[in-house]
This record gives structure tokens, C-alpha cells and sequence, in this order.
């Protein structure tokens, strides 16, 4: 008992103590705080670079209390020993503790490449929120990580930067864009067939500077797209970006509408900041070199290696005898035939191009204005394609007084591309006559192949011209009220011209002229709020009505037959050479209204709920389902702010995030509501029109529904060395729509209902380690990021009974068709499984009740043949032995980089990796199947190169065991079909690693820039592209079509060499 | 984890055959069957349950076991002996009638007419003589049922061209110009070719018309059971000697081997089914076995013809058959013009 009281008296006095020695503590500062000092100093990056415009805070709450000059100094009075904050975006925020002496202090900063700091802004729902505060799952990269390599298309460096961000740089070809999915598959439709399948693609929606932009638009019609097909993406220019913020979930997303189902990227650009106007100028002059080549047996070679085949493998005399009867292989004094033409060098090239790109800008935060001048060119690395650039892209900002804000925007933009003879993303032409028999001369003046001609020398010039224009208010009604209106306006003019000269086009040129506009009116009026209670309770409310007016009208002409090619037009009417044209099919003019709303709620930023909805009408959608439905909510919980980790060493920030949100899009069109009529023929000099029986209108459509949950963990450990994200999905993507195929004795063709579904569930990991200390010279940051997606088909309609093939067009030259069976990955194959080669005569099994050899096409299979499964059990290989197999979608994605500075230097490595993903090699099935005909008398064809299949493991006596089947007994080539393509031969692993990038910048220092009368001068070196990691046979296995077929007629992606400066005058 | 369906093979309900009706003849291994899989997942598993006839008495005899031969290696046509024949044959036991697992009926050459009730000889179509049975069809993916297939058996015939054979009641083969008269019999004709009747000095024809040769396929008592001759028999039925026909290649005439010639007939050594398997091989022609017997001769203004009397044909059922080519109205002209 009495020592129960002691230990109480202990304590009343231990506390007194305590009491005192606050209260005295209290004074101190209380006295301090009535000392004023001025300091001053400069702020620079790491690499010495000053920083103007960074803000400086002082105070208790944090008050800004200047910024600094152009030349990145500042000047602030602040309370003698009290703390200094330094906050500029895109850098990590500096604390400084005033010792009571320093009257300098310089500043450096380091770049923030951590996406888990306290003042690092997220945009929500057109606001912008602390992301301490946000409930959703996003991530954000600075403009700054991604100046450095010049790309036509910025997305294209986002690749392995975000876990769940599935960018595949698929397509070399200059100005166009890449496939990029957000958390796996949101859509079952493919259009096309074989070899060139095309999963309709969803990409995340694009805002730029609060404006939604439809990165798809120039996509719609898969590879035989109409028009320039520029992705809008290319129209903006890297330099002139400051920040890109993705969001991954339905919480983050929900207030963006209906397309952003498939996630959201924000752009936003630079604007102005610098007291002191300020010229910013960076330039890259750079290399393209296209990848390896394929490897040609030349000349002679060719002609011995054909004759030998020939002897080789000829089953009769009359084999024999053709070879004098083919003049290229027995006429060899013949100078025609007796070249060495290296036809691929004549379509690929290395290219030197360049960039130029000026920023100025300006201004306080009263008035501040920016420019942004700029041009890109990039030729193509097959000849007779490229794109260009030119861009002029201003903002102003007017805030005269803390309540009121205005800024403008223009963005003028001009792409022009050129796409050969090509549809832009497969150079079909150039892929079949690199393929030509070196024997025959390369083109000349005096004479050319078509295919040549038409590769080279069409005219095809491509030019889309994108004005954008933005104009943004805002009032603060009262403390914390805000009211913001928006509106924009966007136009762009799309325009190709094609002229084929006559010697392409069987003697007769050609024109095709494509006239395409687009325009979208937008604005957006929204109210927010935002008070606090007790200096605990936190609300924020936001509250904003969207209003879009878009309209398209694209149309074509078609011409045949000019005089000459000098004539290239215009043409006159003439309906005998007149090929047709119009209006397109994708003609729009759509209306849709938005209203949303959210309530954020956090106590002490610690608990912190979100909720959120928005409803869109669209004058797309049916009478029955007009309205798209987002419904969100967000909870957080910021746990490293609760008591027991109030001291703690090691945990900086800790977070605990889990969200919901459902979005529900009516994806149809007026045309599958209410169908359509046609005009059709004349009838009694009547003009005709009718139904059109192609699909059945269906009014009870429902929209798609994408549901979504996510949890995920954000933690920052030992001061902020280590930042760890984590974040789980599943989302559920219901009522696709789906063709059903209706009896032909219902009239129409296809009913489409919404009897699909697919799940999509996935892990997400960043993890960024910085071991070295902040007082450190060396400045190290190393980053991993992945993520795991899995796809299930989830439903069909019932019919199918839980499996549906997609037949690839009997005509198609790849017979690769796509399986979509329920509790698989959504996109397999439906291939002949193959089981190696037959070694011996023997290994071809035998039918026992008929005693016939295994056959297919009427011949029976051999020693070197491959092993296709007779997965019937007929001893025939027909158009049954097909089974599903592989998955066309990567598991795996992510990416691994790593920055190191010190001093001037710095050098920076990107990679980025994919894996588990199935991709069938129809290069290679191309390339072996040359051999198939040594006589190659076929006119459309040609005679064809040989090329060398030292390195393949190819069965070539009885007794090999070897993967390929033998290629060259071309007398059954064409029963057995050795290369068929559509084979699980051709089934490999696509998994790689790339290293995406290598950047090495030095800054000169400050003197010598001064002494040259500049601000600032850094020079780096760059590439991109470099190397890639893969067990795969074939070129690259990220050069594949969104369904991971590797098109021969692919454009390739070549190599990057830059070398670029930056310049501050 | 998310209690996502699990992936299950395939079973397409609408899986189907073009033809429900079996129709194989008893005596020789039938393929029969085409089946539609319908993209289900292979392979299947087939069950043949239910099998009754029409007035619904069980039907059994279809599927007693008996020894058959089944080929366990390629037989190419370039085999040396019989032996080499039969190591790629054996004999195995086998329902008479199966189901296979590519979905196609076999009915094994043992079904023989003592084994198995052909259809009745007064060609009636009564459906209690008519066997059904159903098709269970799964995988394991689930199962279906494909109801009332027909089994409707042909009497044996052991040989084509089978011309001169009722296929219904196995006697004599009504002559075609004259069906309902039961003195005269269609036969089977050999292809004649510069045929010179010695007598008629014109071309000698086997057709509808007229037939000056005509052939029998027939078996002869007391060999070995596994022999083939081969028989010219001149209109008086006296054989013609076989080197009369000089130009005839003997050694490619059946796959045959221990060649006899004497001066009626030349024989072989053969193994049975003649031919054995259907595929292209020196001694076949259009998948047939066939006796091509050439001579030639001087012709008028003094050029060498060539003449031929040839007949294809198959044989099924193991035995010492000769095949005869027997003229009727005149006799062959061997001699020079």
C-alpha cells in the first residue's frame, strides 16, 4: 500500500517537473518569436542548377513568405530559430531549423521521384488535393524524368514507371502510339483476323490541363485505320510537360466519367514562373537506326543454295529439268539475274534527326505567362515515312487578387506524317518486297518494280493541325467557397493525301484524298468547399456539371487514272475512274452532359473518407439506359499520424488505403439501339432504302459496368529511404457487349447483347530505395516497380456454353484464331499443338483399322514433318485438331530504374520488363517459309530470297531431333505445310527485359555558363530503345500486335542515339 | 480466391454427325462416321449405351469379341515376304462393332454374315430387324447423348467389283438390259484393250451390249489359304497359256510373292486383304489391286500394238481365289498381222 503511494507521489512530481520545463520552453519560443532576422540565400537542384520560383515558408501554420528570383535566390525575415520550408513542385520539400546565427543559408534540392510525400499534389476530380488526403490509387511522374530521350509520343516513356500501367511500345513508326492498358483487360472485341487481330483498344483517358481528350480517336478502326491516325498524344510536345498523374482506381477515377473506366492520365503543362523572364531553349540531334536485319544469302549464293535445294529434294526428272527451264537459276550470265541486290537496305535507313524547343516564361504570382515553342522531326527508318512536329503553345495567368484567378490557354499544333505506301502501323508492302531474290536488280532509273515504286515513290503526306484553346476562372466567394468555370475549345483538321504514281498501280495512278474534322466544345462549371471544424474536423466538398458538344465528319475520295504523274491534281469527277468515297462511318455529333459531386471528410488528416458520384447523359445512349452511373468510395487511414508511432525513427508515413467504385457506361450507339436503314439501288427511278440486316436493333442493351475494389498500402521508412506501394484490385467488368450469331432464318445477322464479363485481379508493387544520405554527394535513387494481372473470362452468353471461337477469315494466310472460354484468360490462341518433328519414318503413327500413315491434306506425314497432335484420334489432320492454348496478355509488367548524381554528373537507366505472355513468331514462320518454292515461278510472288538457317535447330536426316521441321522439301511444301502458322510451334514466351534508356547529363558549372553569358548549360547523352533481354527467336518481342502476334509486316522499333542541351539564357 | 469460375473442357452440345445411318458391309473393316466436333475439347470419350432393335429386343451380337487383325505398323508395299506383312499386322480382340475415340465407327472385316444378321435377303426395311443404339459423348467438361443411330449391315460380298452379286439376296446379279429375267446374270467385266478377235477380226468389247470377255473372281478349293491366280480362259474354256501374254510384268501384278507360272495359270503367294491398305503402291491402281495381262503383236501396216486385258479389283475375305478373264465369243489373236 504505501509503496503504491510512493510510486503516485514519484509520478505528481515527475509530471510538475515536466509542467515547468514546458511552460519555460514555451517562454523561450514565445520570447524568440518577437526576433525578426533576415536571410537570404540560393536555391539550386542537385546538379547546381538554380531553381527560380521555389516558394518559401515560414510560421506556425506555415505561411509562404516569398519565393525565389530567376536566378534562385531569395531573400525572407523570419522569426530567429524558427523553421524553414521549402516547397517547389517536382522536388522533395526542405526543412531547415534557423540555428539563431546564419543570416545565409543555400538551398539544395533534390528532384522527388517519391510518390509518397505529404505535399505532393494530386488532381481529383479536376481539384487538386494533397495526396496525404487521397483515398484513391495513383501515381504521379515529374516532367522533369522525362525530358531527356526525344520520343514523338511521350506515352511511350511512361513504359515500367508505373506499376499497372501496361505500356508496350508495339509499333516503330513515327507519330504513332503503342498499345497502353491500365490493370489488364477491359474488352473482349477483336477486330481483324490472323495475323493482323486488333484488340479494340481502351486507352485510359487522357486530361490535359483539366481538358478530357480521347487518346483512341485516331485508333478506331484497328490497323486499316482511315486518315492520319496521329495519335493526339504526338501532338504534345515532352518538353512542355510538368507533371503526369495516373490513376489507377475507381475512387480516383470516378469523377472523370465514362471513359475513364480504362483509367486516367492528367497531363499537366508548364507554366509560367520566374519573376524574371526567362528563356529556356532544349535541343536533340539524334539517330534512328532500324533493328538487325534480316540475314540474306546473296547473289551466286542464292542461286547454288536454290539449285542445290533443288537436287536435294526433287522427286522426279521433270524437278530436274525446271531448272533449266527457270531463267534466274540456269541463266546466270544473264545480267538481269546476275546482281546482288540487297533489298532491305533499300527500304530501311538510319536517320538523323533533330528538336528545338523554346520556352520562355515569366512572371509573378500575380501575372505570369508562358510560351512554349516547338519542333520535332523524326524520319521514319523505312524510307518514305517520318514525323514532324510544330507546336506553339502559350498560357497566361492573371490572378490580381487572392480571390480571383484567370488563366488562357492556346495550344496550336501541327503533325505531319508520312506514312509510305503503308497503313502507318504495318508496312505490309515494304515487308514483302525486302523479301525479293537478291539475283534481280535493285531499282534503277530505268527501271523499278511496282512494289517498289509504290513503297517509295507514293506521295503520302498526312497532316493533322490540333487547335487547342482553355480559358479558367475562379472566384473565392467566401473563405474556403470557390467557383470555377472552364471552357475549351478544341479543333483539329486531319488531312491525307496519297498520290500513287502509275508504274504502282498497274499503269495507272492513283489519288486518295482523306478530309477529316473534329471538334469539341467543353465546359465545366464546379463549386468547392472546404472548412474545417475545430481545427479537427476536415470537409471538402466539390461539386461541378461537365457539358461536352463533339462532332467528326471524315470523308474520302478515291481517283484512278491521271494523265501522267506530273498531274497529281485536282482531278475532275470523272465516275468511270471514280473508286468511291464519302462520308465515313464514324461521322459524330454528340452531346453529353455530367453532373458530379464528392464529399471528403478527414479527422485530424488521419481517418479520412471520400465519396463521390457522377452521373453522364450521352445522346449516344438508348431511351432505356441514357445515364452513366460512378459511384465511389474512398477510406484512409494515415497511421503513421496515431499516437503509437508518434516517435517513431523509422516509420515517416504510413498509410492504409481501401476504395470502391463502380462505373457504368452505356457503350453502345444509336445504330445498335434503334438500327439503321441504308440507301440502297433505285428502284422504279425511286432511290431505295432499306434496313440494314446486319445487327438487330436491341433498345434493352444495358450499359458495361466496371466494378472495382482496391487496397493498398503506402509506407515511407527511415526517413524517406525507403517508400513501399501496395495496391490489390479486383475488377469486374460486366455486360460486354458480345455478337451472337443469330439462325438465318431470323433476317438479321447479329444480335449483340451484354452477356460477357470478364475479372481482372492483380497485385501492384513500387518500391524506391535512396540508401544514401541526404548529406551524401552521391545522390542515388533506385526504383522496382510491378505488377501481376490476371484476366478471367468470366461470362458468355449462354448459348456458347462457356466457349466461343473467333475463326480468323478462311482467306487469311494465318489461320490463328482466338479462343474465349470461361475461367481462362479472356484472348487464347486456338492452335494445332505441335510436338516437335518426326526423327524417323517409323515415329509417324499408324492407323490400325485402316494401316495408313498419319495424313493430312491427302499426303501422309515423313521423317521431318512436324508432330501436329491428332487430337481427334482420325489419323488425319484436319480442321478439328485445334485446341486453346497460351494467353495473348501479359502477367507480368513493370519496370526497374535507377538515377545516380554527383556533382555535375548524373546518369539515369531506365528498363522496363514483361512477362509470362504468349507470342506466336509469324516472322519466323515467314522466314522459313521462304524456302517453300526454289522455283518460285508464281508472278505475284517473285522469285525470293534465301536465307540462311544455319542457326535454327532444323531437322536434317533421319534421327535429328530438333525443333523446326525441315524447310526445304518443297515438293510437299504445300500438302504438308511444315510452317503452317497456325501452330503452337510458333507459341514462345515473350517475356524481356528492356533497357528502355541510358541518360548521362553533365551541368557545366555556373562560372562557366556565366562566362558565356548564359544562365545554365547541360549537355546529355541519351538512347533509347538499347538493348533487349529475351529468349524469344524472334527480332523483338515487344514488336507485336496488342494480341502478341509478331507481324513480319510490323514496323520495326529502331535505336535511339541522342545527344541533346539545355540551355537557360 | 475471388470464387471465380474454374476453366472446364469444352462440351458443345450441338456436336453431330452428317449421317446417323450405318450402313457397313459385313466382311471387310468399315470406317464409317463423320463426326463434328464442334470445337469441344478433344479428345472425347465415346460410349455406345442403349443398343436395341426397333421393337426394343437388346441387341448383342454387334458387340461379341472376336480376333481381327489391326495394323501396328505401316505397311508401304515394299515388304519381301509375308512374314514382313504380317509383323505389321496382328490379330486382336475387338467388339465386332466399336466406337473410336476420333467418334468413328468401326465394323471389323470379322463381322461376318454367321455373326452378324446382314439386313433381310427380301430387301425389306422392317424396323424391328433395324438396330439402334445412342451415343454417349463426354468429356470432362460434362456429357451428352446423341439418340438413335441405325445400324443397317449389307451381306457380305468378298470381292469387287462385286457386278455380279444381288447385294441383297447374294445370288446372281440381275443382267441390267434385263432385270426380271432369271436366266440371265450381269457379270463382272475386265477393261479390254486392242483385244483382236481371232474369228471377228474386230476389237473385242466387255459392256452391256455385248460381252465378249467377262471375268470371275472365285475361290478355288484345296490351297493354302493364302494364294492367288490368275486364269485366261479361251471361249472353248481351255486355259490360254500366261506366256502368251509377253509383255506383262509378272512381278507387279499383286503384291505377291513365290511366283508360279505353268502353262493354265500364274500364282501367288498373298496376304489377305487384297490390298492390303488403302494407298498408292506399285501394284495398285485408284486404291485397287488389279491383274494387267499384255501382249503385243504386229500390226496391220506393220506397227507394234500393244494389247491388254486388265481388271481391278479387291478381295476381303482370306482364301485361294483366282481371278479369271473368260472369253466368250472369240478367241484373242496372239499372232502378227
Amino acid at each position: 500500500m504505501s509503496s503504491n503511494l510512493t510510486k503516485l507521489d514519484i509520478m505528481r512530481r515527475f509530471l510538475w517537473i515536466l509542467c515547468l520545463w514546458y511552460c519555460s520552453a514555451c517562454l523561450s519560443i514565445a520570447y524568440a518569436q518577437t526576433e525578426k532576422v533576415t536571410v537570404s540565400g540560393i536555391v539550386t537542384d542537385e546538379q547546381n542548377q538554380s531553381l527560380p520560383g521555389v516558394t518559401v515558408f515560414s510560421g506556425s501554420p506555415l505561411r509562404a513568405i516569398g519565393s525565389t528570383t530567376a536566378k534562385g535566390s531569395y531573400s525572407v525575415t523570419i522569426d530567429r530559430g524558427a523553421v524553414i520550408v521549402f516547397r517547389y513542385l517536382g522536388y522533395l520539400e526542405r526543412r531547415i531549423t534557423h540555428n539563431g546565427r546564419q543570416r545565409t543559408i543555400d538551398i539544395k534540392m533534390q528532384v522527388d521521384n517519391n510518390q509518397l510525400q505529404e505535399v505532393q499534389v494530386v488532381v481529383r476530380g479536376y481539384v487538386q488535393r494533397s495526396k496525404e488526403l487521397s483515398t484513391g490509387s495513383s501515381f504521379t511522374i515529374s516532367g522533369k524524368e522525362i525530358q531527356e530521350v526525344p520520343v514523338a509520343n511521350v506515352e511511350q516513356l511512361l513504359q515500367g514507371r508505373v506499376p499497372g500501367l501496361n505500356i508496350q511500345n508495339n509499333t516503330g513508326a513515327p507519330g504513332f502510339r503503342g498499345s497502353t492498358q491500365v490493370r489488364g483487360l477491359s474488352t473482349m472485341t477483336v477486330t481483324g483476323s490472323g495475323s493482323e487481330s486488333f484488340l479494340q483498344p481502351t486507352s485510359p483517358l487522357y486530361v490535359i490541363d483539366g481538358v478530357p481528350l480521347d487518346a483512341d480517336k485516331a485508333s478506331e478502326f484497328g490497323f486499316q485505320q482511315q486518315g492520319p491516325g496521329m495519335s493526339p498524344l504526338s501532338l504534345i510536345p515532352q518538353e512542355d510537360i510538368e507533371s503526369i498523374e495516373i490513376l489507377k482506381d475507381a475512387q480516383a477515377t470516378s469523377m472523370y466519367g465514362s471513359r475513364a473506366a480504362y483509367g486516367v492520365i492528367i497531363i499537366t503543362t508548364k507554366r509560367g514562373n520566374s519573376p524574371v523572364p526567362r528563356v529556356r531553349y532544349i535541343g536533340n540531334a539524334f539517330m534512328k537506326t532500324p533493328p538487325m536485319l534480316r540475314e540474306t544469302l546473296g547473289g551466286n549464293l542464292e542461286r547454288q543454295f536454290k539449285i542445290q535445294q533443288i537436287l536435294g529434294n526433287a522427286i522426279g526428272m521433270k524437278d530436274i529439268y525446271a531448272i533449266s527451264q527457270t531463267p534466274f537459276l540456269s541463266d546466270s550470265l544473264n545480267a538481269y539475274y546476275n546482281n546482288s541486290t540487297n533489298w532491305q537496305d533499300i527500304f530501311y535507313r538510319t536517320t538523323y534527326n533533330q528538336t528545338h524547343n523554346v520556352a520562355i516564361d515569366g512572371g509573378n504570382q500575380k501575372l505570369n505567362y508562358k510560351a512554349n515553342i516547338g519542333y520535332f522531326g523524326e524520319k521514319g527508318v523505312i524510307q518514305n515515312t517520318g514525323f514532324q512536329r510544330f507546336n506553339l503553345n502559350t498560357r497566361m495567368e492573371f490572378r490580381p487578387s487572392e480571390r480571383f484567378a484567370f488563366s488562357g490557354t492556346v495550344y496550336g499544333q501541327i503533325g505531319k506524317q508520312n506514312k509510305g505506301n503503308g497503313v502507318g502501323l504495318l508496312q505490309q508492302g515494304v515487308a514483302n518486297n525486302g523479301q525479293a531474290s537478291t539475283l534481280l536488280p535493285g531499282p534503277s532509273f530505268f527501271q523499278s518494280s511496282s512494289g517498289v515504286a509504290s513503297s517509295l515513290r507514293t506521295n503520302n503526306d498526312n497532316s493533322t493541325r490540333n487547335l487547342r484553346t482553355n480559358i479558367d476562372a475562379n472566384f473565392m466567394v467566401i473563405e474556403g467557397l470557390r467557383l470555377t468555370t472552364n471552357l475549351s475549345y478544341d479543333f483539329s483538321s486531319n488531312l491525307e493525301d496519297t498520290f500513287t504514281p502509275a508504274a504502282a498501280n498497274n499503269q495507272f495512278a492513283r489519288v486518295y484524298a482523306f478530309n477529316g474534322r473534329d471538334y469539341q466544345l467543353y465546359n465545366r462549371n464546379s463549386i468547392n468547399y472546404s472548412k474545417t471544424f475545430n481545427e479537427k474536423h476536415n470537409f471538402f466538398i466539390n461539386a461541378f456539371s461537365e457539358i461536352y458538344k463533339k462532332g467528326t465528319q471524315n470523308s474520302i475520295t478515291r481517283q484512278d487514272k491521271s494523265p501522267n504523274d506530273q498531274f497529281q491534281g485536282p482531278w475532275g469527277f470523272d465516275a468511270w475512274a471514280s473508286r468511291g468515297g464519302g462520308v465515313l462511318t464514324n461521322f459524330k455529333d454528340a452531346r453529353q452532359a455530367s453532373f458530379a459531386g464528392s464529399l471528403s471528410y478527414d479527422f485530424m488528416r488521419k481517418y479520412i473518407i471520400d465519396l463521390s458520384y457522377r452521373l453522364d447523359g450521352d445522346s449516344g445512349s438508348g431511351i432505356d439506359n441514357p445515364y452513366s452511373k460512378n459511384p465511389a468510395i474512398g477510406l484512409r487511414w494515415n497511421f503513421n499520424k496515431e499516437k503509437w508511432f508518434e516517435n517513431s525513427e523509422w516509420l515517416n508515413l504510413g498509410a492504409l488505403r481501401l476504395s470502391w467504385g463502380k462505373n457504368i457506361v452505356p457503350s453502345t450507339n444509336l445504330e445498335v439501339i434503334y438500327g439503321k436503314y441504308n440507301i440502297g439501288g433505285m428502284y422504279n427511278n425511286v432511290q431505295g432504302i432499306g434496313i440494314d440486316y446486319r445487327i438487330i436493333p436491341n433498345p434493352t442493351l444495358k450499359p458495361v459496368t466496371t466494378e472495382q475494389f482496391n487496397l493498398g498500402v503506402d509506407l515511407s521508412l527511415f526517413g524517406n529511404k525507403i517508400d513501399l506501394i501496395y495496391d490489390t484490385y479486383y475488377k469486374d467488368v460486366s455486360n460486354l457487349l458480345f455478337e451472337r450469331y443469330l439462325p438465318n432464318t431470323s433476317a438479321f445477322d447479329i444480335l449483340l447483347s451484354n452477356d460477357a464479363s470478364i475479372v481482372n485481379y492483380g497485385h501492384e508493387v513500387s518500391l524506391t530505395i535512396r540508401p544514401l544520405p541526404a548529406s551524401s554527394k552521391f545522390n542515388w535513387s533506385f526504383t522496382i516497380n510491378g505488377a501481376y494481372n490476371r484476366d478471367v473470362l468470366t461470362g458468355l452468353p449462354a448459348e456458347y456454353n462457356g466457349q466461343f471461337i473467333q475463326w480468323a477469315d478462311p482467306n487469311d494466310a494465318y489461320r490463328q484464331h482466338i479462343a474465349k472460354r470461361i475461367g481462362r484468360n479472356a484472348l487464347s490462341n486456338y492452335l494445332r499443338i505441335n510436338d516437335g518433328v518426326y526423327s524417323h519414318h517409323g515415329d509417324v503413327p499408324v492407323d490400325p483399322v485402316t494401316g495408313k500413315r498419319y495424313q493430312t491434306n491427302g499426303r501422309y506425314f515423313e521423317a521431318g514433318d512436324p508432330i501436329l497432335r491428332d487430337l481427334n484420334g482420325d489419323f488425319i489432320l484436319d480442321d478439328f485438331d485445334y485446341a486453346l492454348t497460351g494467353n495473348s496478355q501479359p502477367l507480368f509488367t513493370g519496370g526497374i530504374y535507377s538515377t545516380l548524381s554527383y556533382g555535375q554528373w548524373s546518369v539515369a537507366i531506365y528498363t522496363s520488363f514483361t512477362a509470362k505472355r504468349t507470342v506466336l513468331n509469324n516472322a519466323l514462320s515467314d522466314r522459313l517459309s521462304l524456302m517453300r518454292d526454289p522455283f518460285a515461278l508464281d508472278a505475284n510472288a517473285g522469285p525470293r530470297a534465301v536465307v540462311p538457317l544455319n542457326s535454327i535447330d532444323m531437322w536434317m536426316q533421319p534421327g535429328d531431333i530438333s525443333k523446326y521441321p525441315y524447310a526445304y522439301d518443297y515438293t510437299r511444301y504445300n500438302s504438308i505445310l511444315p510452317f503452317r502458322p497456325d501452330q503452337t510451334l510458333w507459341e514462345e514466351d515473350g517475356t524481356y527485359l528492356k533497357i528502355n534508356s541510358v541518360i548521362l547529363s553533365y551541368m557545366f558549372t555556373k562560372r562557366f555558363a556565366q562566362n558565356l553569358g548564359l544562365n545554365n548549360i547541360k549537355i546529355y547523352l541519351s538512347t533509347e530503345n538499347l538493348h533487349t533481354f529475351s529468349r524469344y527467336s524472334g527480332p523483338n518481342p515487344e514488336n507485336v500486335t496488342n494480341m502478341g502476334r509478331d507481324v513480319s509486316g510490323g514496323y520495326p522499333v529502331p535505336r535511339t542515339y541522342n545527344i541533346g542541351v539545355n540551355v537557360d539564357f | 480466391m475471388y470464387n471465380l469460375p474454374d476453366e472446364k473442357e469444352y462440351l458443345n452440345p450441338n456436336m453431330s454427325y452428317s449421317s446417323q445411318n450405318l450402313e457397313p458391309i459385313l466382311g471387310r473393316t468399315s470406317l464409317m462416321g463423320s463426326f463434328n466436333s464442334a470445337n469441344s475439347s478433344l479428345p472425347l470419350t465415346f460410349e455406345i449405351v442403349n443398343a436395341r432393335y426397333g421393337d426394343g429386343r437388346p441387341v448383342t451380337d454387334l458387340f461379341q469379341t472376336k480376333p481381327t487383325y489391326v495394323w501396328v505398323d505401316a505397311y508401304d508395299g515394299t515388304e519381301t515376304s509375308l512374314e514382313a506383312i504380317e509383323a505389321k499386322r496382328k490379330l486382336e480382340e475387338h467388339p465386332l462393332f466399336e466406337v473410336r475415340p476420333s467418334g468413328q465407327f468401326i465394323m471389323w472385316a470379322a463381322a461376318t454374315e454367321d455373326l452378324v444378321a446382314p439386313r433381310p435377303k427380301d430387301s425389306s426395311d422392317l424396323v424391328q430387324n433395324v438396330r439402334f443404339f445412342d451415343l454417349k459423348i463426354s468429356n470432362s467438361g460434362g456429357e451428352t447423348l446423341i439418340r438413335d443411330f441405325q445400324v443397317r449391315p449389307w451381306l457380305e460380298r468378298a470381292y469387287e467389283p462385286s457386278t455380279d452379286i444381288n447385294p441383297y439376296t447374294g445370288g446372281p446379279a440381275p443382267d441390267p438390259r434385263d432385270p426380271l429375267n432369271p436366266d440371265k446374270q450381269n457379270y463382272i467385266r475386265p477393261a479390254l484393250s486392242n483385244v483382236i478377235g481371232v474369228q471377228s477380226k474386230r476389237a473385242l468389247v466387255s459392256n452391256d451390249q455385248q460381252k465378249d470377255v467377262i471375268a470371275f473372281i472365285r475361290e478355288v478349293p484345296g490351297g493354302t489359304g493364302n494364294t492367288i491366280r490368275v486364269k485366261v480362259l479361251d471361249k472353248d474354256t481351255i486355259p490360254i497359256a500366261p506366256a502368251l501374254f509377253n509383255e506383262t510384268n509378272w512381278d507387279l501384278q499383286v503384291h505377291g510373292f513365290n511366283k508360279t507360272i505353268t502353262t493354265e495359270y500364274v500364282q501367288y503367294d498373298v496376304a489377305y486383304p487384297i490390298p492390303l491398305v488403302d494407298i498408292p503402291t506399285k501394284y495398285t491402281v485408284n486404291g485397287n489391286a488389279r491383274f494387267n495381262l499384255r501382249y503385243s503383236r504386229r500390226d496391220l501396216g506393220g506397227s507394234r500394238t500393244i494389247a491388254s486385258i486388265a481388271l481391278e479389283f479387291k478381295i476381303f475375305r482370306k482364301g485361294d481365289w483366282e481371278v479369271v478373264f473368260q472369253f466368250i465369243n472369240d478367241n484373242p489373236k496372239f499372232e502378227d498381222e
